[in-house]
C-alpha cells in the first residue's frame, strides 16, 4: 500500500476515533471497510473485473455469513439494513461511472450498471432460496469449505489462474493474445480466505459467536487488516467492537501514534532502502562476487522482515485509533535460538491458524490409528505437510514448494536433534556463560537457515536460487 | 484438586516431553509463549489431559492465549469436569 493511502486512512481513523461513538464508528468501521476494498483493488487488465472482484468478496461473505449464522441472529431486522447500506454504497460507486470528477475509489471507471444489478438479483434470489430451505444443512458448510478452496486453488496455481483470465477475457470479449496469469488480482482473497474458513470450520465444530452481518462484514474485510493481516480471531475481534468505546483518549492515542510510526519508518525508511540492494531475480544474476551474494540475501532477509513487521505495525496502529486491539504477528523471529521458536514468532497468527485448522487435527488424527506411524514418522509428515501448505498459501510454484519443503524439514531435524539432546543440552550449560554461547549459536544458525531458505522465496526459479546457493560457498 | 492437577500435570511435562524427570515445573512458568513445549508436544499434552481427566481440549485451544502455564490449564480442565 502506498504512503499517502495509509496517511489518509490514518487521518481517517483518527478522526473517527476522535468524534465517533458506539454505533457511529461501528458505522464508520464497515462503511470505510466496504470502501477501501474497492480503493485497493489495483486495475485488471480485464474489462470490469477490478470493480466485481471487490463485488464477489462482498457476496461471498454475505453469503459464508448465511451458512455460519444461527436461525434466531440470521432472523434479525439489522442483518437487512447492512445489506441495504453495503448494497446502497456500492451502488453509489458504480454511480460514479458518470461522474469523472468522483472515481477515486475504484482503479478505473466502474463499469455499467446493469451487471451489478444482475450480481445482486443473483446473490439475493440465492439467499432468498437459501432462506426457503426449512432444514439447514450441514453440508452447506462443507460445500462452502470446498468453494473456498477451490476460489483459492485457482488464484494461486498459476496454470488456473491463467486459463482463469483467458476464460474472464473470453467472456468481456476480449483479445485472448496477452492473457496472463497475472492478469487475476483478487486484492486480499488470502486473508478473507483464511477467515472464511476459520468461522466456517468453528461453525461446524459448534463453536462459533452469534455474531450479525454488520459484525461479521467488518470482521472479515476490517480495512487495516485486509491486504496483509494479521489474521485475527472472530470472538477476540467483536469482544472489541463490542466494547464500550468511549473516543480516543491520550492513553490510546500514544501506543497507537507509536506504532503506526515506527511502522512507517519500518516500511518506508528500512525496507524501502534495504529493496534496492536486496536478493531479486535481476540481481541474481548480475552479482559476480560472492562477498556481494551474502550481503544481497543478509539484505532480503532483512528487507522482508522490516517490510512485512512494519506493515503489521501500521495495521495494529491504524486499529488502535478505532479502538480495535488486533494480535500482534511478530515477536523478534530473527532472535530466537531454533526454528520452532522462530516459527512461533514470525507471522504468528499465520501459522497460530495453521496449527488450529491443520497441523493439530491432523496430528490428533494421526494419533487416533490403530497401529499409529513411529513418532519421528508422524512428525516429519505432519511438520513437511504443514509448511507445505503455508508454502503454497504463498503460490503454488515450485520455489515455494522448496521453501516450504526447507522448513518443513527443518522443523523435523530441529525436533529431533532437540529430543536427542535436550537432557545433555540442560547438563551441559550449567553456568549463565555456557547458556549464552548456546543460545547466541542457537540464533545465528536459525538466523542462517531461514535467510537460505529465503532465496527460495524471493526468486522465481530453482535453479537461480541453487546458483545463488553455490555463489555463497564458493571458494 | 487443582494442585493434584498441577502436580500431575507437571510430572507429565517433565517426564514424558521433556524427559528430564527432575526438572521442576512450577505453576506460573509460562511453558508455551516461552517455547518450553514445541506444537507437537502441545498435542500429547493435550491427548494426556484429556485421557487422564476426562475432558476434550478443542484444536483451536492449543495455544498461549487459551493457557499459557499449569495454573491456567488446571483451571481449564477444573472449568469442564
Amino acid at each position: 500500500m502506498a504512503l499517502d493511502r495509509i496517511l489518509i486512512l490514518a487521518a481517517a481513523s483518527l478522526l473517527c476515533g476522535i468524534f465517533l461513538r458506539e454505533r457511529g464508528r461501528a458505522w464508520f468501521l464497515l462503511i470505510a471497510s466496504v470502501l477501501v476494498i474497492f480503493w485497493l483493488q489495483p486495475a485488471l487488465p480485464i474489462r470490469g473485473f477490478d470493480f466485481w472482484t471487490p463485488i464477489a468478496t462482498l457476496v461471498l461473505v454475505v453469503l459464508t455469513w448465511y451458512f455460519t449464522a444461527d436461525d434466531e441472529t440470521r432472523k434479525q431486522r439489522k442483518n437487512t439494513i447492512v445489506l441495504l447500506i453495503v448494497a446502497s454504497v456500492v451502488l453509489l460507486l458504480n454511480l460514479t461511472r458518470f461522474v469523472p470528477q468522483l472515481q477515486i475509489f475504484t482503479a478505473s471507471r466502474p463499469p455499467q450498471l446493469e451487471t451489478t444489478l444482475i450480481i445482486f438479483l443473483i446473490s439475493g434470489l440465492t439467499l432468498l432460496a437459501l432462506s426457503r430451505l426449512t432444514r439447514f444443512s450441514a453440508s452447506f458448510l462443507t460445500l462452502g469449505l470446498i468453494l473456498t478452496i477451490g476460489l483459492f486453488l485457482t488464484l494461486k496455481v498459476p496454470a488456473l489462474t491463467y486459463w482463469t483470465s483467458y476464460a474472464l477475457r473470453s467472456l468481456t470479449g476480449q483479445s485472448l493474445d496477452g492473457t496472463r496469469n497475472t492478469d487475476f488480482v483478487w486484492l486480499g482473497f488470502s486473508y478473507v480466505a483464511f477467515r472464511l474458513i476459520h468461522t466456517i470450520r468453528d461453525r461446524q465444530m459448534g463453536r462459533l459467536p452469534s455474531v450479525d452481518l454488520g459484525e461479521y462484514l467488518t470482521y472479515v474485510i476490517f480495512f487495516p487488516a485486509f491486504t496483509a493481516g494479521p489474521i485475527d480471531r472472530i470472538e477476540r475481534f467483536i469482544k472489541d467492537l463490542r466494547a464500550p468505546f468511549a473516543g480516543l483518549t491520550l492513553g490510546t492515542f500514544y501506543p497507537a501514534s507509536q506504532r503506526l510510526l515506527l511502522g512507517l519508518f519500518k516500511k518506508f525508511v528500512i525496507a524501502d532502502a534495504l529493496a534496492l540492494i536486496a536478493l531479486n531475480d535481476t540481481n541474481a544474476l548480475q552479482v559476480k562476487s560472492t562477498g556481494w551474494m551474502w550481503v544481497i540475501v543478509y539484505a532480503y532477509a532483512f528487507q522482508i522482515y522490516f517490510d512485512f513487521s512494519g506493515y503489521t505495525d501500521i495495521a495494529l496502529g491504524i486499529a488502535r485509533l478505532l479502538g480495535i486491539k488486533l494480535p500482534e504477528n511478530f515477536a523478534s523471529p530473527y532472535l530466537k535460538p531454533n526454528l520452532t521458536q522462530f516459527w512461533n514468532n514470525w507471522h504468528m497468527t499465520l501459522t497460530q491458524w495453521f496449527r488450529a485448522y491443520f497441523f493439530n487435527p491432523i496430528t490428533r488424527w494421526l494419533r487416533s490409528w490403530q497401529k499409529p506411524l513411529s513418532m519421528p514418522m508422524m512428525i516429519l509428515l505432519t511438520q513437511v505437510a504443514t509448511m507445505l501448505l503455508i508454502g503454497f498459501w504463498h503460490g503454488v510454484t515450485w520455489n515455494f514448494t522448496l521453501w516450504g519443503l526447507w522448513h518443513g524439514l527443518g522443523l523435523f531435524i530441529h525436533n529431533r536433534w532437540s529430543d536427542m539432546t535436550k537432557a545433555k543440552a540442560a547438563t551441559w550449560a550449567g553456568t549463565p556463560a555456557k547458556q549464552a554461547v548456546l543460545n547466541i549459536s542457537g540464533i545465528l544458525l536459525t538466523f542462517h537457515f531461514v535467510a537460505f531458505g529465503w532465496i527460495f522465496f524471493a526468486l522465481s526459479s530453482p535453479v537461480a536460487s541453487w546458483q545463488v546457493l553455490l555463489k555463497l560457498f564458493e571458494r | 484438586m487443582s494442585n493434584e492437577i498441577i502436580a500431575s500435570l507437571a510430572k507429565f511435562i517433565a517426564e514424558k516431553i521433556l524427559k528430564q524427570p527432575s526438572k521442576v515445573i512450577s505453576a506460573d512458568e509460562a511453558i508455551i509463549s516461552s517455547g518450553l513445549i514445541d506444537s507437537f508436544s502441545l498435542m500429547d499434552l493435550a491427548l494426556f489431559v484429556e485421557d487422564t481427566f476426562n475432558v476434550r481440549i478443542e484444536d483451536t485451544e492449543l495455544n498461549a492465549e487459551t493457557f499459557d502455564n499449569l495454573t491456567q490449564l488446571a483451571a481449564l480442565i477444573a472449568s469442564r469436569k
